[in-house]
């Protein structure tokens, strides 16, 4: 399971949330493509 | 849910050592989302070589299968599961991405006409709930939980329901593998039905994302469908994971003026701390890409990069289901659970096909 009730206190070790790093990820991963780092992401 | 599949109690360790242990199962959900990919593209030319009638099976139904097979057989062994558990984190990951191939005004259209069958959709799956909760003589307490989880955001909704309402994490165990299991249930039987119904990709993605309580069974329940789908089912979900805060504040009032919680005392705060943050993401790069941050061949690469990140999400969906340990909870939640989704579906179905009438999708 994604988010056992146990687990829920151990996002704390990790600075952020789930969330919180999935946002950060994202966006750093957008600004890399748009600065032209990764050209091409093929599927 | 004595062998689900998450972050484990930890005694204190370096950050780069709690790194370390998840990249196993971070391998393993590449390796059996790669599978997948590998299987849609080879299986279907072999059968077509050999003159074989076939189904053509999407990556998405393969990455499931290959992970429900590994869960269910052999299981997932312990060193893996720190990393299978981040599959909630590509979802989510997938999901701003995701947002770039959202014009805003599209946003503002699809998520405005979401945002109404979203409301009618919560107000009438929990009153349903709570009235077949006690129908059955459920605990109160899992019955709001249960509710909580069909009207709202699944696993989600449930954790931050319980934090505030104080219910059991019996209750709350109940309550996640009743909805997992529906959930995984929906994967085999919502592309059917919609198909069955010659259900447009629109009306289907936005019944997905509208029925389907889990985000990651929403995504991929709607991806199994068709790629557009897919994108409706999850601006759908999302917009219904937008109203969790509001309906835990809801419960928390309820039960604190029942003397069986505590009282909220800033609820913008508690609002906002139980807003999911990545729809802020998923907006804000909708945004940049509707005022051309990006070029084409960028907003192409960020919806690959989604699609990267969805895969390792299916491949966790099936790799964190184990159908023994879920039967291990109990026949009566599940089929208070199981009754409340089927009329839940039927409910979001009608919602839909009006909706399609009025704006003709």
């Amino acid at each position: 399971m994604s988010v056992n009730p146990q687990s829920v206190g151990s996002s704390k070790k990790w600075l952020l949330s789930v969330d919180g790093w999935a946002v950060l990820a994202a966006f750093v991963a957008a600004l890399l493509i748009r600065a032209g780092v990764f050209k091409h992401i093929p599927w | 849910m004595a062998d689900t599949i998450a972050l484990p109690q930890v005694r204190p360790a370096q950050p780069s050592l709690q790194f370390l242990r998840i990249i196993p199962g971070v391998l393993l959900l590449a390796a059996v989302g790669y599978a997948g990919k590998l299987l849609e593209k080879n299986v279907g030319a072999y059968a077509k070589a050999h003159h074989w009638t076939f189904p053509n099976i999407e990556y998405v139904l393969w990455a499931i299968l290959i992970g429900l097979a590994i869960s269910n057989t052999v299981g997932v062994p312990q060193i893996f599961r720190a990393g299978v558990a981040t599959y909630e984190f590509w979802l989510k990951a997938g999901i701003v991405l995701l947002g770039a191939r959202f014009l805003l005004g599209d946003v503002l259209k699809l998520g405005g006409v979401s945002l109404v069958l979203v409301a009618i959709e919560i107000a009438g799956a929990t009153a349903f709930m709570i009235f077949l909760g006690r129908a059955f003589g459920l605990r109160p307490k899992l019955t709001s939980l249960l509710a909580v989880g069909s009207a709202v955001c699944g696993v989600s909704a449930i954790i931050a329901t319980q934090g505030a309402i104080e219910a059991d994490e019996e209750d709350s165990s109940f309550a996640i593998a009743a909805i997992l299991a529906l959930g995984a249930l929906s994967l085999f039987t919502f592309p059917l039905i919609g198909h069955w119904l010659h259900l447009s990709d629109h009306a289907y993605g936005l019944w997905a994302g509208l029925a389907v309580d889990n985000t990651a069974e929403a995504t991929a329940a709607g991806a199994l469908y068709s790629d557009a789908a897919g994108k409706l089912a999850v601006l759908a979900k999302t917009t219904r994971n937008a109203m969790i805060g509001f309906v835990v504040l809801a419960y928390a009032i309820y039960w604190a003026s029942q003397g069986q919680a505590k009282t909220i005392g800033n609820k913008a705060a508690f609002l906002w701390q139980k807003f999911p943050k990545f729809v802020l993401g998923f907006l804000l790069i909708s945004v940049l890409a509707t005022y051309q941050f990006f070029t084409k061949d960028q907003i192409t690469a960020l919806a690959n990069l989604s699609r990267w990140a969805f895969l390792l999400t299916f491949a966790g969906v099936g790799l964190r289901t184990n159908f023994r340990e879920m039967r291990k909870q109990g026949l009566r939640p599940f089929a208070v659970g199981a009754i409340g989704e089927v009329v839940i579906a039927i409910f979001t179905l009608g919602l839909v096909a009006g909706a399609g009438k009025l704006f003709g999708f």
